[in-house]
C-alpha cells in the first residue's frame, strides 16, 4: 500500500455560486509526506484542503483518501467529513471553551469509545508530546495562543488519524513564536511519520517544513515541486516572485550565441543575460528570473559573464540584509545582499551574477 | 474509516432538518392560507369552504377610511414619540458623560417588560376625563374641566410611545456604539470643529439606523393592539386591529371583512419590514463590522444632570408611574386619588387570588409560558442551526418562513389558525394546545432571532473540528454546539416564558372557556368588573413575570460562572 499514494485529488472544481474558487486542480500526497498548499489570500488553498477535509462540497472531481474515493462528482459519493478518518489543525485553533485541555485532546477517542484506560494513555501521550502535561485539568479558555495551537495539535494527533491537516495553523501567533513553533511542527510530524496537507501564505513556513509544494494562484495550480525546486526552478513569474523576490528579465533569444547548456537573452538595451534553460523552450517573449540574494555588486569588474556597470539609486539596510535598487539600462534591478558596505546614491558599481542563478521560465500560456 | 454507505451519514442532519422545516411549515403557512382564503369569500358566511370568491371584501374596506386614518394618525404620531426618546436617550446615554450611564441603559430595557397593556391601564386610571387621578388632583388645585384625557388618539400614542421607545432606544443605541470613534476622530484631526463633525460625519453615519429604527417601529405600531383596546375602545375609537377584533368578536360576526382589513395589515406591515431589511442591509455602514467600539463620550458639562434627570423621569414615567398607579389602585374598595383610611383594602387581591377563573387563568398561563420555552428552544434552536449552518440546500427559504410572523400582527395571524383549526380533524380549537401552537409560531422570530444572535458568535470551526475528530451529527449536537449555546438558549427560554405569560393579541381570540390566560382575563375584566380588581390582577401578572425574570436570570449567572472559569 506504501506505493499508493495517501490522498489523490484529480480535476478538482469547487463553486461558489458563479464564482469558481478551485479550477481543475489534481495533486497526490504520498504516505508519510508532508504537502504544503501555498499561495497568496484567496487562491483556493484552504477551499481545496475543506474539499479534502470534507468541510467544502467541490463541483467536480474525484478526492480519494487511502485508496477508498471520498468524494466522486460523477459517481455521486461524498462522504461527509466524520467518516473520512483525517484530522485537522484549524487557523483560529477552535479549542472548545467549555471544555477541560484534557477533554478537548479526548474528544476523538471518547467518539470512537475507546476504553477509559486508553483514553487516558493516549491523551497523556499527545499532551506529552505538545509539552502540555501539566495543563490537562487547565480550562482551555485559559490558555494563550501558543499554549491552545499545541492543545489545538494534540488534539489532532490524539485519535491516531491517517492524516493531518493544517490550516494556516500559525498565522494567529506572533513572529519569535511562529518560528519556534515552525521547527516544533515540523520535528512532530517526522517523529509521527504522518502524512500531512499544510496550507499557508508564509513562504518561509512553506519551504522549512514541507517534502513538497503546491503554488496556487486564482484556484489554479501554478506548479508542483519541492522546496529547492520552487525556490531554484520556478516555472513562471509568478511563482518567482511569490517564492522569494526575484528579478524578472524580459528580452529575446540569441540562439546563434549560445554555448553548451546556456540560454542567452538580449535585453532591449542589448545586455546580454546568460541563463540555464533546464530543457525549456524560449517562447517569443522569453523571461528569466534572477533571485535578488543572488545578484551580487562589487567596485571592480569581477570576472566571467554576467558582469554589468549599473549606478546605484537607493539603498535600504533592512536588518538581515541591504537592499540596493540598481540602475540598469533603462530599468531597475532589486539587490539583496547581506553585510553590504553602505553605497552612496548615485556611486557606480558592477553588478554580477552566475548564469546558473539565471532561470529561464517557461512560456506563459496566453493571459 | 468505515466507508460502507457513503450517504448515510447525512441522515440524522437532514432528517432533523426536513422534520423542522415541515413543522415550520404548516404553522406559519396553513393559517395564511386560511385567512387568504376567508379574504376572498364572498359567498353564504355561514359554509365552509366559502362558495364564492372575489374581491368585495376589499372593496368595501373603502368605506372604512376613519378607521385607517385613525391607525396611520396614532402610528405616526406614537413613532415620532418613540424615536425622539429613543435617539435622545440613546445618544445621552453612549455620547455623553451623563451619570450613572451603565445603570441607565439596563433600566431603559425595563418599560419593555412592563408592557404597553399595563401602561394603558395604569394611564387609563390615572388620565380618563372624570376619574383620572390626574385629573381629580388637578380639580383639588382648582382646575376646572379635565386637564388630560388618556381616552384619546393623542393617549393611545403616548403609552405605545413609552413602551416602543425602549426598543428604539435599543436600535438606535446598537448602530450609535458600533460606530467606530475613529471616523470622527479624523475628522477632527483634519480641523473639522465639532458641529461640523456631527454634521457632516455622525449624522451621516447614524442616519440609516435611525431610519430603519423608524420604519421598524412604525410597522409594531400598525400592528400593536392593546393600548387601543384599552384606551380607544371606551371612547368608539378604532384602530385597525381594534376594528378587526370587534368585527371577529361582534354578533354577527363578520369574517371575511375581518380578514380582508387582515391581510391589508399585513401586507403594509410586511412591505415596511422588507423595507427595514433594506434601510439596514444596503446603507448601514456602520454596523457592518460588527466590531465594539467604546464610543467617543462627549463632555456635557453641568448639562449632564439636566440630561440625568431626563433619563430618571422616562423611567419614572414609563416604569415606576404606572406600576405604581396600579397598585394604588389596587389597594382601595373604589380607586379616588385622595382616599380615606377606610378605603384601603386588600380584598381585591384576595379575590383575584381565589377567584377560580383567575386561578385557572394563572395556571393556563403558567403552563403554556413553560410548554412553550421549552418545546420552543428545541424548535428554534434547530430551525437556527439548520438556517445559519446546516448549509442544506432551502436553507434562506427557511429563513424567510421562520421570519414571516415578524409581519403579521399576532392578532391577525391568531384569527388565521382559529380560522384554520376549526376545520382541522384535531379537536384541539378551545383549548389550550391551540395557544401553544399559536405561541410557537407567532414566537418564531423572536425565539430564532435570541439563539442566532448567540449562534452566529460562536466560531464554525468549533463544530467543524468535532466534525474532523469524527464525530457524527448528533454527538456533535450534544458535546459541542448545545453546550456553547446554552447562554442563547437560555436567554430564549426566559423571552419565550415572559412574551408567553404576557401574550394579548392571539390569546385573546384563541383562548377557549376551558383554556382561559391570564392577559386576556385581565381585559376581559377590564371591561367586565372592577377597575381596582382588574389592577390587582395586572400587578401579579407583573410579580410573576419579574419572579420568573430574577429566577432565570439567577439561574443563568450560575449557570455561566459554572461554566466559564
Amino acid at each position: 500500500m506504501d506505493a499508493a499514494p495517501q490522498i489523490a485529488v484529480e480535476n478538482l472544481d469547487i463553486r461558489y455560486g458563479s464564482v469558481l474558487a478551485v479550477e481543475n486542480v489534481s495533486f497526490v500526497v504520498n504516505t508519510g509526506e508532508q504537502l504544503t498548499l501555498l499561495g497568496p489570500s484567496g487562491c483556493g488553498k484552504t477551499t481545496t484542503l475543506r474539499a479534502i477535509a470534507g468541510l467544502e462540497k467541490p463541483s467536480a472531481g474525484v478526492i480519494r483518501i487511502g485508496g477508498q474515493t471520498v468524494y466522486d462528482s460523477e459517481r455521486k459519493i461524498h462522504v461527509p467529513a466524520e467518516r473520512r478518518g483525517l484530522s485537522m489543525v484549524f487557523q483560529s485553533y477552535a479549542i472548545w471553551p467549555h471544555m477541560t485541555v484534557f477533554d478537548n485532546v479526548a474528544y476523538g477517542l471518547r467518539v470512537r469509545r475507546k476504553s477509559r484506560s486508553e483514553i487516558e494513555e493516549k491523551v497523556a501521550q499527545a499532551l506529552g508530546q505538545v509539552q502540555m502535561s501539566a495543563f490537562a485539568s487547565r480550562r482551555a479558555s485559559a490558555l494563550s495562543g501558543g499554549q491552545q495551537q499545541r492543545v489545538a495539535l494534540a488534539r489532532a494527533c490524539a485519535f491516531s488519524p491517517s492524516v493531518l491537516l493544517f490550516d494556516e495553523p500559525l498565522s494567529n501567533l506572533d513572529a519569535k513564536l511562529r518560528a519556534d513553533m515552525r521547527v516544533e511542527l515540523r520535528d512532530l510530524q517526522h517523529r509521527l511519520g504522518i502524512t500531512s496537507v499544510y496550507v499557508t501564505h508564509d513562504l518561509e513556513e512553506a519551504l522549512a517544513m514541507s517534502d513538497r509544494i503546491v503554488v496556487m494562484r486564482a484556484g489554479c495550480i501554478e506548479q508542483i515541486g519541492s522546496p529547492t525546486e520552487i525556490y531554484n526552478l520556478p516555472r513562471n513569474a509568478f511563482v518567482a516572485d511569490f517564492v522569494g523576490s526575484a528579478n524578472l528579465i524580459r528580452g529575446r533569444a540569441r540562439p546563434d550565441l549560445a554555448a553548451g547548456a546556456h540560454f542567452v537573452l538580449e535585453t532591449d538595451e542589448g545586455h546580454l543575460v546568460q541563463a540555464l534553460a533546464h530543457g525549456r523552450a524560449p517562447g517569443p517573449e522569453p523571461t528569466v528570473s534572477v533571485r535578488t540574494v543572488h545578484l551580487h555588486l562589487s567596485a571592480t569588474k569581477p570576472e566571467g559573464p554576467n558582469a554589468w556597470p549599473v549606478v546605484v539609486r537607493r539603498s535600504v539596510f533592512q536588518g538581515d540584509f541591504t537592499q540596493v535598487h540598481v540602475a540598469w539600462g533603462g530599468r531597475e534591478l532589486v539587490v539583496r545582499a547581506a553585510a553590504l558596505a553602505p553605497l552612496p546614491e548615485g556611486s557606480a558599481a558592477w553588478l554580477s551574477v552566475a548564469p546558473e542563478h539565471c532561470v529561464l521560465l517557461e512560456r506563459e500560456a496566453a493571459a | 474509516m468505515t466507508g460502507s454507505s457513503p450517504r448515510a451519514g447525512l441522515s440524522g442532519k437532514v432528517v432533523a432538518g426536513v422534520a423542522a422545516a415541515a413543522v415550520t411549515g404548516v404553522l406559519v403557512l396553513y393559517p395564511i392560507f386560511y385567512l387568504l382564503q376567508a379574504s376572498f369569500d364572498v359567498g353564504d358566511p355561514d359554509v365552509r369552504p366559502p362558495t364564492a370568491y372575489g374581491f368585495d371584501n376589499y372593496a368595501a374596506l373603502a368605506s372604512y377610511t376613519r378607521i385607517m386614518t385613525n391607525t396611520i394618525t396614532v402610528s405616526l404620531a406614537a413613532t415620532a414619540m418613540a424615536l425622539v426618546f429613543g435617539f435622545a436617550s440613546a445618544w445621552m446615554l453612549t455620547r455623553t458623560n451623563v451619570p450613572w450611564r451603565r445603570g441607565f441603559e439596563q433600566l431603559m430595557a425595563v418599560p419593555y417588560y412592563v408592557t404597553p397593556l399595563l401602561g394603558a391601564l395604569a394611564w387609563s386610571l390615572l388620565g380618563t376625563p372624570e376619574s383620572g387621578f390626574i385629573n381629580q388632583i388637578a380639580r383639588a388645585l382648582g382646575a376646572h374641566g379635565p386637564v388630560i384625557d388618556m381616552l384619546s388618539p393623542a393617549g393611545i400614542a403616548w403609552v405605545m410611545a413609552l413602551f416602543e421607545g425602549s426598543v428604539a432606544f435599543v436600535m438606535i443605541g446598537a448602530v450609535m456604539k458600533s460606530m467606530d470613534p475613529a471616523l470622527e476622530e479624523a475628522s477632527q484631526v483634519m480641523g473639522g470643529g465639532r458641529l461640523r463633525t456631527m454634521l457632516t460625519i455622525t449624522l451621516p453615519l447614524v442616519a440609516p439606523g435611525v431610519l430603519g429604527a423608524a420604519v421598524f417601529v412604525f410597522a409594531e405600531m400598525l400592528g400593536s393592539f392593546s393600548a387601543a383596546l384599552v384606551l380607544g375602545l371606551p371612547v368608539r375609537y378604532y384602530v385597525i386591529t381594534t376594528a378587526i377584533y370587534q368585527l371577529i368578536s361582534q354578533y354577527p360576526p363578520q369574517i371575511p371583512l375581518a380578514a380582508a382589513m387582515g391581510v391589508s395589515l399585513f401586507a403594509v406591515m410586511f412591505v415596511m419590514l422588507f423595507l427595514y431589511r433594506r434601510i439596514i442591509t444596503s446603507r448601514s455602514y456602520v454596523t457592518i463590522s460588527g466590531k465594539a467600539f467604546r464610543p467617543r463620550v462627549m463632555d456635557v458639562g453641568a448639562l449632564r444632570w439636566m440630561l440625568f434627570a431626563l433619563c430618571v423621569t422616562y423611567v419614572l414615567v414609563s416604569v415606576a408611574l404606572p406600576v405604581a398607579t396600579l397598585a394604588f389602585a389596587a389597594l382601595q374598595k373604589l380607586a379616588v386619588a385622595f382616599p380615606a383610611s377606610s378605603n384601603w383594602t386588600l380584598s381585591n387581591f384576595r379575590t383575584a387570588m381565589t377567584m377560580n377563573a383567575v386561578q385557572q387563568a394563572l395556571g393556563n398561563s403558567l403552563i403554556l409560558g413553560v410548554a412553550t420555552a421549552s418545546i420552543g428552544i428545541v424548535l428554534m434552536g434547530l430551525l437556527s442551526w439548520i438556517i445559519y449552518r446546516s448549509r442544506l440546500p432551502g436553507a434562506p427559504v427557511l429563513e424567510y418562513l421562520v421570519m414571516f410572523p415578524q409581519a403579521v400582527p399576532r392578532l391577525v395571524f391568531a384569527f388565521g389558525m382559529m380560522w384554520a383549526w376549526l376545520v382541522f380533524p384535531l379537536p384541539i380549537y378551545g383549548t389550550i394546545w391551540i395557544l401553544l401552537i399559536a405561541y410557537l409560531t407567532v414566537f418564531l422570530p423572536l425565539g430564532v432571532r435570541t439563539i442566532s444572535g448567540v449562534l452566529l458568535q460562536i466560531d464554525r470551526s468549533l463544530e467543524e473540528c468535532a466534525e474532523m475528530c469524527g464525530a457524527p451529527w448528533g454527538y456533535r449536537m450534544r458535546t459541542i454546539t448545545m453546550p456553547l449555546l446554552r447562554p442563547g438558549l437560555m436567554a430564549a427560554w426566559i423571552l419565550l416564558f415572559i412574551a408567553s405569560v404576557r401574550e394579548l393579541g392571539a390569546s385573546i381570540l384563541l383562548m377557549g372557556p376551558h383554556s382561559k390566560v391570564l392577559t386576556p382575563a385581565i381585559v376581559e375584566s377590564w371591561a367586565a368588573t372592577s377597575s381596582e380588581l382588574t389592577a390587582a390582577m395586572a400587578l401579579i401578572q407583573t410579580v410573576v413575570v419579574a419572579l420568573a425574570l430574577a429566577f432565570f436570570m439567577a439561574v443563568t449567572r450560575r449557570a455561566i460562572a459554572v461554566s466559564g472559569d
